[in-house]
């Protein structure tokens, strides 16, 4: 495929991206009628076209890093406002379905320096995937590991399947599609962190009969 | 009830009596956003679909918070508006402004410009992460509400010691106050401090605007080669920095590197064509470097986008004109001058440039006794006290050369001179002229003669102060001021003096009322000079130790 088709694929999935934008914001403005079979039904329309969203934007993201690389645009944030904001994001989207808590470890600065949208952006893809397996619990995290920041998600679903953890241990080609997608994403967003020396990293494990979703920043 | 309470030891946000206005080209989108703000609370909702719109409505209502599209359709885009809005102090440092972007790309234009939003949010966002962000600006905006209501008050030392209050007890917003304090060291011209500061922040994380704001400190100490590789460094990086572009230009200029300063500003402009003032200067430095293609564009580019704007002036008219000319095209030049009729109509100013121009445009067509009237009409306006900006003042005497009054040029050159005797550049503008016309030697003389009384009286007057007689220090000023009423270097000198007087010798009304009569012709002459505002927060102490209180 040629550059010029390709920009006009790229163009195409902007649009669509900012007009589910507003279809999402729309089904926002809907109002909760008490009725389950009306809500829930809402509901699920909301969640489906937010995750189409995400979706696109990463695939966005990803078709441009493959141009140019991903350069994070640092700045000072707090984390303890990221992990709030993850957290609220996540009970938006679980509507209640789920549990939502956050646990944030002693000792972890007031600001840690990283790009707050691209972090973001992978950290709602990790709650989307976590909200689609846990049976009631997802636990947003915030530490400090080896000097770095961490930033994790992790859920009661029993954990990833072998073979995801295997083929991201081998560093194997992603699916380009669904889970594979995301966390193409997000490695890229922790790879493009930098300083002085240091790289961040993705890191994905089994732990607590659950699924564990970190992402390190230095 | 106010826009912030506190119950229970906790602070709470009353979003009920938050004033919004929410800004988009595109009325579904005016709706939505609308929509997910009244999720949480806010009703007091206004509605813009263009930047006039938004300059009208701010001067009659008082908004907490601005919600604005970064692309806004024709005319201003959201940067352009936010940077109209802070420098013209139409909202203050307390008013929230969120940019909304549609793509990751633009969002880095934003973040990166000078003058940037409180935040900014790419498209689509839920209302939930909106209403986090907004709650976490207004707490920012809480915690930085003394040292704001000090900077707009123009109290600058106790700005700075509200910025050093917060870094000690509030870990979480050090680098806000930093960055804070680092604007008022350089608005001060505390440039060393300036410099000290951002290195600080740069030893955390090499931020951008921690960079940006490093180059500015070393260019202001002229330490040009030093600017100019930091400057490139973060374009290496982050090529998207436009006003790293800027910075970089003005560093060139002063490294008498014209092609490079026009090479910066050509880049900043294809990554953002709209900032009218960057056209001008593309404008300004092409034509200096005798690139007329490019200095002809950037000129329409201007005025073009600036359609508007208030950074448009009837001197952008009157230099597209002289381009024109300088390309044989004076038809086009003689339309141009019509397509600005309402700018070179409106002031005195604006006539002298019309004026001028038609002179230049006669000339050059061969119809002198049109170019004779028109220069007689300048030289009236001149007289009645019409003062352009100096490179205009400059083509004045350039037409009058070229028309035979070498008297009245070198009254018009020696004016210029005097009132700018410490600006290298337009001094060899002025010399360039001379050169042109075959009396080189003559100008060389004239220049010499207009800038050495002013600078002898000066000159005079700083070994005096030095001594700590500044009685005698002001009357030296006081007699260059009268030489050069003009001259912002020289009205600054005496307003110091002055202050320093008044500190020696006590509280003097008659001489405060000068002091502040000087200081707003300084203003005039060097809109935005580093010193103007350490002059103004001096003014403040000397009053305020004295017992006056003044608004």
């Amino acid at each position: 495929m040629n550059m010029e088709s390709m920009d006009l694929y790229a163009g195409l999935m902007h649009e669509l991206k900012n007009n589910l934008g507003l279809l999402a914001m729309t089904i926002d403005g809907i109002p909760v009628t008490g009725q389950p079979e009306h809500d829930h039904r809402v509901d699920e329309a909301r969640l489906l076209c937010q995750r189409v969203i995400d979706r696109l934007q990463q695939a966005l993201l990803i078709y441009k890093a493959r141009h140019q690389s991903i350069t994070p645009l640092v700045d000072a944030y707090s984390p303890r406002d990221l992990a709030e904001e993850l957290r609220d994001t996540a009970n938006s989207l679980a509507r209640g379905r789920l549990h939502v808590d956050v646990q944030f470890a002693d000792g972890v600065p007031e600001i840690w320096f990283f790009d707050r949208n691209l972090v973001e952006m992978a950290m709602i893809n990790a709650i989307h995937n976590a909200l689609g397996y846990a049976k009631n619990l997802i636990r947003i995290g915030v530490s400090l590991q080896e000097g770095m920041l961490d930033i994790s998600v992790w859920d009661d679903s029993g954990g990833y399947p072998q073979h995801v953890l295997q083929a991201f241990a081998d560093r194997q080609p992603y699916r380009a599609t669904g889970t594979g997608l995301g966390l193409q994403f997000a490695k890229l967003v922790a790879e493009a962190h930098e300083d002085r020396g240091k790289v961040g990293e993705l890191r994905l494990s089994n732990q607590d009969g659950g699924a564990l979703f970190s992402l390190r920043l230095p | 009830m106010s826009l912030v309470s506190a119950k229970n030891n906790e602070i709470v946000i009353n979003y009920g009596e938050l004033r919004a206005l929410v800004v988009d080209d595109y009325p579904g989108m005016r709706s939505a956003l609308k929509l997910t703000l009244s999720n949480f609370g806010v009703t007091r909702i206004d509605l813009a679909s263009n930047a006039t719109e938004v300059l009208f409505k701010v001067q009659n209502t008082r908004y907490d918070l601005i919600l604005s599209d970064f692309n806004l359709g024709e005319g201003q885009d959201g940067q352009q508006l936010l940077e109209e809005l802070r420098h013209r102090h139409l909202i203050s440092l307390g008013t929230v402004f969120i940019m909304v972007t549609a793509e990751a790309g633009y969002e880095k234009v934003v973040a990166t410009a000078e003058l940037a939003p409180d935040d900014y949010l790419i498209k689509p966002f839920s209302a939930e992460l909106m209403c986090s962000r907004l709650e976490n600006i207004l707490l920012r905006k809480l915690t930085f509400a003394k040292v704001y209501g000090h900077f707009e008050n123009h109290e600058l030392e106790a700005a700075i010691k509200g910025c050093d209050e917060i870094l000690k007890t509030r870990p979480k917003y050090v680098v806000d106050a930093l960055r804070f304090k680092g604007e008022v060291l350089n608005a001060m011209g505390r440039f060393e401090e300036a410099e000290a500061l951002y290195r600080q922040i740069i030893e955390m994380r090499a931020i951008p605007w921690a960079r940006l704001g490093l180059a500015r400190a070393l260019h202001n100490l002229k330490r040009e080669e030093e600017a100019e590789e930091i400057l490139r460094d973060i374009l290496d990086q982050s090529c998207e920095m436009v006003s790293a572009y800027d910075l970089l230009a003005e560093v060139r200029l002063s490294r008498k590197d014209g092609p490079g300063a026009q090479e910066a500003l050509q880049k900043g402009v294809e990554i953002s064509a709209k900032t009218v003032r960057r056209q001008q200067r593309l404008g300004e430095v092409a034509f200096d470097n005798g690139d007329l293609d490019t200095a002809k564009q950037a000129y329409n580019n201007a005025l073009e986008k600036g359609r508007n704007s208030v950074f448009v002036t009837a001197e952008d008219y009157g230099h597209l004109c002289r381009v024109q000319v300088e390309q044989g095209d004076t038809n086009g030049a003689l339309e141009t001058l019509k397509r600005g009729k309402h700018l070179l109509q409106a002031t005195p100013e604006g006539q002298f440039v019309g004026a001028v121009a038609r002179s230049i445009v006669h000339a050059r067509t061969g119809n002198e006794s049109e170019a004779e009237k028109a220069l007689d009409e300048a030289a009236q306006l001149r007289q009645a006290g019409a003062r352009p900006d100096d490179r205009f003042m400059l083509d004045f005497a350039d037409a009058c050369m070229a028309a035979g009054r070498a008297e009245q040029a070198d009254a018009i050159v020696r004016d210029v001179a005097r009132n700018a005797h410490d600006s290298e550049s337009l001094l060899a503008k002025a010399k360039r002229l001379y050169e042109k016309s075959g009396r080189g030697d003559v100008g060389e003389q004239l220049l010499k003669d207009a800038t050495s009384t002013v600078r002898n009286l000066n000159n005079e007057a700083v070994i005096l102060a030095h001594k700590g007689n500044f009685a005698a220090a002001m009357e030296k000023l006081r007699e260059a001021c009268w030489e050069a009423p003009h001259n912002p270097r020289i009205l600054m000198n005496t307003v110091w003096v002055m202050l320093k007087h008044m500190e020696q010798s006590g509280m003097d009304e008659a001489l405060m009322e000068q002091a502040r009569g000087f200081l707003l012709d300084a203003e005039k002459q060097a809109p935005g000079h580093g010193r103007l505002a350490t002059l103004r927060a001096q003014i403040k102490d000397v009053e305020a130790r004295y017992g006056i209180r003044r608004r």
